[in-house]
């Protein structure tokens, strides 16, 4: 095993393949758990039904089987590519194509704060560290983490974007954009129609739920960088650059920072792979036709092909996350091989 | 007479940790002339390492607190300087090699980033003592440049090569130029296929490897002063003469004044002008190399002498210096070293007696020979 591109891309693979078994195990888990917590779904899709009905709507999804016929046609269908569909028809599979990008933009964006704001902040909390600067960072990062997201969202929402003048609401100010949305993704699709105005509009509408994903999660990252900074900066390396002559910007930013972000990377991809499951309340507050709003309403809405769907969603993006952690681990220090 | 590098003048550095104050530097005094290699010698916990960190400010704030001295480096006392302006004391003012070369080099950097940043910063200096001029007030010609603008000061965290109005070409022609000068000092410190090595990250390196690059870096930006911290310690004893012996055949080349620490005195020997010896934060004895290794004045510099295996004779047990080191917090009253004297009075419990005086028969000059012990003259010369 070494460091070339092979390499990474055997190592690549290898992770990847370690994704069949977990969302195998996924699928399993959370088709058992709905369809034996609820005994006869359609009775409460079709309250009020006629029985005759409710027969036809057992006949059409299948639930007259034996459960575990029931599970063998869902995994076929579901790897022939036909995720199912909603109790109202609706397919599962063009659902979340929409929603996931629109969820993945957000969680990028906060991701964007979290490294640019964050990681810094550590970097001025560990050089002052027992001083006031880092009581401050600290009083900071917990008030964030300390904050229940609902809470955190909803004085966003009504105190603090009004304050600023922020659109609290969608990801757009219509809901109709003059342009194909090719990505599903606000900001992208408006700047590859190159309509500037619109593409604004879709920052404004993405910085409030970003912010405040960000300013929630933000303290894992401050606090990582925090603590491995401490460990590198009595470390003599740190000496020998300062008797180069470098400035103490130089110093902390490039070579502290540089091997601090190793283990701040590898919590911040975690971090952003569980992000996904994590925007639920906030794409509620905001109204962010992401992931979130569709698998509260996919829950409260029995919608067990559109609930299963979003765990393996969920699932794959805690698995790439890391899987995009380890990479940046082995880019960021030379001493990593592939394995 | 020419000014010394380096003038360390009663110097006094505690450690605050918890409620204990260590008095790791009391009352300490160096001088290093151009072109002299003055080495300290001493025990672990003697000091020693504190005062090559204390030199160019690299000691911890908390817990370290200089309680009083004087750093003269070039004319200019070191702790006047601003701590923002510290950085353009180091370097091509004053460089370092450290004791660890394990941990002294960046992992993270490949060796031609590393050295190439100690190149760059002093070609910046020396631009800026070509085209700007000093603004007058404050001398502040810390090494071989005027006064250094605050933007060069915080920086240029990423570039190799160059200002920005430089053309792309110049910029081209700038690494090149920076990248053959880091070859040229991976050769100097005699690194066999330096084409290879600079490319190569520290982890890859053996440790004598990595020791002789971290020597590459600290030359290349031609510092006046090199403190070089007991550069040999963590090396095998093979490795340790190759170091060694390229250091002193650099001494030549390069004609640097050095502050060489270390507890070896078979290296002081060796490879200084002068020496000072340190007992628990204090210089007892100071002079021109020879002298003190012929005529010893302190009656722990004669311990030390006999304690060193070298003398070693195959009918007797190796000598030791009876008891141990004092608790740097809780220091004996009087002369430091008095409870392990063997020639030791009752007086010396209660008075510390003189800092560092004249020898009688040496000629008066800073370098000649003092000693911080009022019975010197009962010391014997070692056989």
């Amino acid at each position: 095993m070494g460091r070339s591109l092979f390499d990474l891309a055997i190592f690549i693979g290898k992770r990847l393949l370690y994704l069949i078994p977990v969302l195998f195990g996924v699928v399993v888990i959370t088709f058992f758990f709905t369809h034996l917590a609820v005994s006869d779904p359609c009775s409460i899709w079709f309250p009020r039904s006629k029985p005759a009905t409710l027969a036809a709507c057992r006949i059409t999804f299948g639930l007259n089987q034996p459960l575990w016929v029931q599970f063998w046609d869902y995994l076929s269908n579901l790897l022939s590519g036909n995720w199912g569909t909603s109790p109202q028809g609706v397919p599962v599979y063009s659902t979340i194509a929409t929603a996931l990008p629109a969820t993945v933009e957000l969680v990028l964006a906060s991701l964007v704060l979290m490294i640019f704001i964050g990681i810094p902040l550590g970097v001025v909390a560990a050089s002052a560290a027992g001083r006031w600067g880092d009581h401050l960072v600290r009083i900071f990062y917990l008030s964030g983490w300390a904050t229940p997201t609902y809470l955190g969202a909803i004085v966003a929402a009504i105190l603090v974007a009004p304050a600023l003048g922020l659109p609290t609401s969608g990801e757009y100010n219509s809901f109709t954009p003059p342009f194909p949305q090719v990505t599903h993704m606000s900001v992208v699709d408006a700047l590859l129609a190159g309509n500037l105005p619109w593409a604004s509009d879709a920052m404004l509408h993405l910085i409030m739920p970003a912010t405040v994903l960000a300013f929630i999660n933000m303290g894992i990252a401050t606090r990582m960088t925090r603590s491995s900074m401490l460990e590198v900066l009595p470390l003599d390396y740190i000496n020998s650059a300062r008797m180069k002559g470098l400035s103490e910007f130089v110093v902390l930013y490039k070579h502290a920072l540089r091997n601090s972000l190793i283990s701040t990377t590898t919590v911040l991809g975690v971090t952003a792979g569980g992000l996904l499951s994590g925007t639920i309340v906030v794409e509620e507050v905001f109204a962010w036709p992401g992931i979130g709003s569709y698998a509260f309403n996919a829950i409260t809405g029995y919608n067990f092909a559109g609930v299963i769907a979003i765990v393996v969603v969920f699932a794959i993006g805690v698995v790439v996350g890391n899987l995009i952690a380890d990479i940046l681990y082995g880019i960021l220090d030379p001493r990593v091989e592939w394995r | 007479m020419t000014e010394p590098v380096l003038e360390v003048e009663h110097l006094s550095v505690d450690y605050v940790v918890g409620a204990g104050r260590f008095h790791a530097l009391r009352d300490v005094s160096v001088r290093v002339e151009r072109g002299h290699v003055v080495g300290i010698v001493g025990e672990t916990g003697c000091g020693k390492s504190t005062l090559a960190r204390a030199i160019p400010r690299l000691l911890p704030r908390p817990p370290a607190e200089v309680k009083s001295g004087r750093i003269r480096f070039n004319g200019v006392d070191l702790l006047e300087v601003p701590a923002w302006k510290l950085p353009t004391v180091r370097g091509t003012g004053i460089g370092m090699i450290f004791q660890e070369p394990l941990n002294s080099l960046n992992p993270a950097f490949r060796v031609s980033v590393q050295i190439a940043e100690a190149i760059h910063i002093r070609k910046l200096r020396e631009a800026g003592a070509a085209t700007r001029t000093s603004s007058g007030g404050e001398p502040f010609d810390y090494s071989r440049g005027p006064e250094v603008s605050r933007s060069e000061a915080l920086g240029h965290p990423f570039a190799v090569g160059g200002t920005a109005a430089e053309t792309v070409v110049e910029k081209q022609a700038n690494r090149r130029a920076t990248r053959e000068e880091v070859l040229e000092f991976l050769r100097l410190v005699r690194i066999n296929d330096p084409e290879t090595i600079v490319n190569l990250y520290p982890h890859e390196l053996s440790g004598g490897m990595r020791q002789r690059v971290m020597i590459a870096m600290a030359l290349s930006a031609r510092p006046s002063l090199l403190i070089a911290d007991e550069p040999t310690s963590a090396l095998d004893v093979t490795i340790q003469a190759q170091v060694l012996t390229l250091m002193k055949e650099l001494i030549d080349e390069v004609h640097a004044s050095i502050l060489f620490i270390t507890h070896d005195l078979g290296v002081v020997a060796e490879m200084a002008d002068e020496i000072g010896v340190m007992y628990a934060g204090h210089l007892v004895e100071y002079g021109p190399v020879q002298e003190i290794f012929e005529h010893p004045r302190h009656p722990y510099t004669a311990a030390l002498l006999q304690a060193n295996p070298t003398r070693y004779k195959a009918d007797g047990p190796l000598s030791s210096i009876s008891g141990s080191v004092p608790n740097l917090s809780r220091l004996p009253p009087g002369c430091p070293f008095h409870p392990r004297c063997p020639i030791a009075r009752p007086s010396c419990g209660a008075d510390p007696g003189p800092s560092l005086e004249l020898v009688p028969g040496a000629t008066d000059g800073p370098s000649s020979h003092r000693v911080a012990c009022p019975y010197f003259s009962e010391v014997a010369s070692p056989v």
